[in-house]
């Protein structure tokens, strides 16, 4: 059924708070009542404005992407480690002098069968 | 739609404020005079910032603004002095001095409608500070005792007058 049972006044009449103060007796007061007052009906702005971020939301973004990387360094075993730095210096010395240097081959991973 | 009466005896409703006179203390419990046919009970870690080393400071006879957090005719109505987001906002002990008095459930209706004459008139009169409770309680606290009594005097008298009477009153006083 439709029919809900308000046994409060407060909510019919739109009462204001019980507590007041006048002429800046108390100042706590003061400041509750234009709070408590404001809130019926600033209640719906609030809730569209969303909180201003300090940081905007690309540069969260661009933080990430390089943040995935170097915690992902972290966890990569020795091996792995090296081969990185290899390629990383591989790649400046390629830009100065025009790829003359071959790159070395990627030595990871496979099990190198012990020569008899 | 509402049912409007007059009524001089208060009903416990959940979420109503009203002024509690502290009448005994159980334990952890402290048991609250609201005017109904109960006592409510008041927990002393209903405080804003209470825990169980750090407890208010409340003694018998002091008067307490809460709302109930239960109130139906089957159980005993409790109380607590924070909000519903663990803030007090204006609830708790009342302080030392001003004066309380009972009034009829429909006046303090009148005195907290939105735009309401008879404070607007009295806050140009002096500065004090005033607690309404849903209760028919009224705790008023101004600069000296007789401006406290003189504002006691007028909402007490305001049930009866009309308005006209009311802007004679407050004229003659303010001249004075």
């Amino acid at each position: 059924s439709c029919i809900i049972e308000e046994r409060s006044f407060v909510r019919c009449e739109d009462l204001v708070y019980g507590r007041m103060s006048f002429k800046g007796f108390n100042p706590e007061i003061e400041k509750l009542m234009i709070q408590m007052n404001s809130k019926c009906k600033e209640e719906e702005i609030e809730v569209d404005d969303k909180m201003e971020a300090d940081v905007s939301d690309e540069e969260m973004a661009r933080r990430y992407e390089t943040l995935v990387g170097t915690i992902g360094k972290k966890f990569l075993r020795k091996r792995d480690q090296r081969v990185l730095k290899d390629d990383d210096e591989d790649e400046e010395v390629d830009e100065d002098r025009n790829s003359t240097i071959i790159p070395r081959k990627k030595a990871k991973k496979m099990f190198l069968k012990p020569q008899d | 739609y509402w049912v409007d009466s007059q009524q001089k005896r208060y009903v416990p409703v959940k979420g109503d404020h009203v002024i509690g006179i502290v009448t005994a203390k159980a334990g952890d419990v402290f048991k609250l005079d609201v005017g109904g046919s109960e006592l409510a009970s008041l927990s002393y870690l209903a405080f804003e910032g209470a825990t169980k080393r750090n407890r208010p400071n409340v003694h018998v006879g002091d008067l307490i603004y809460g709302q109930f957090l239960v109130a139906n005719k089957d159980m005993e109505p409790e109380m607590v002095c924070i909000d519903s987001s663990g803030k007090s906002s204006g609830m708790g002990i009342i302080g030392q001095d001003g004066f309380l008095f009972k009034v009829s459930l429909g006046l303090i209706r009148k005195l907290l409608a939105p735009k309401c004459e008879i404070i607007q008139e009295l806050s140009q009169l002096y500065p004090f500070e005033l607690v309404l409770g849903m209760n028919g309680r009224i705790w008023v606290k101004a600069k000296t005792v007789q401006q406290t009594l003189i504002i006691v005097n007028i909402l007490e008298a305001c049930e009866y007058m009309t308005a006209e009477q009311r802007r004679q009153a407050l004229a003659k006083l303010s001249g004075n």
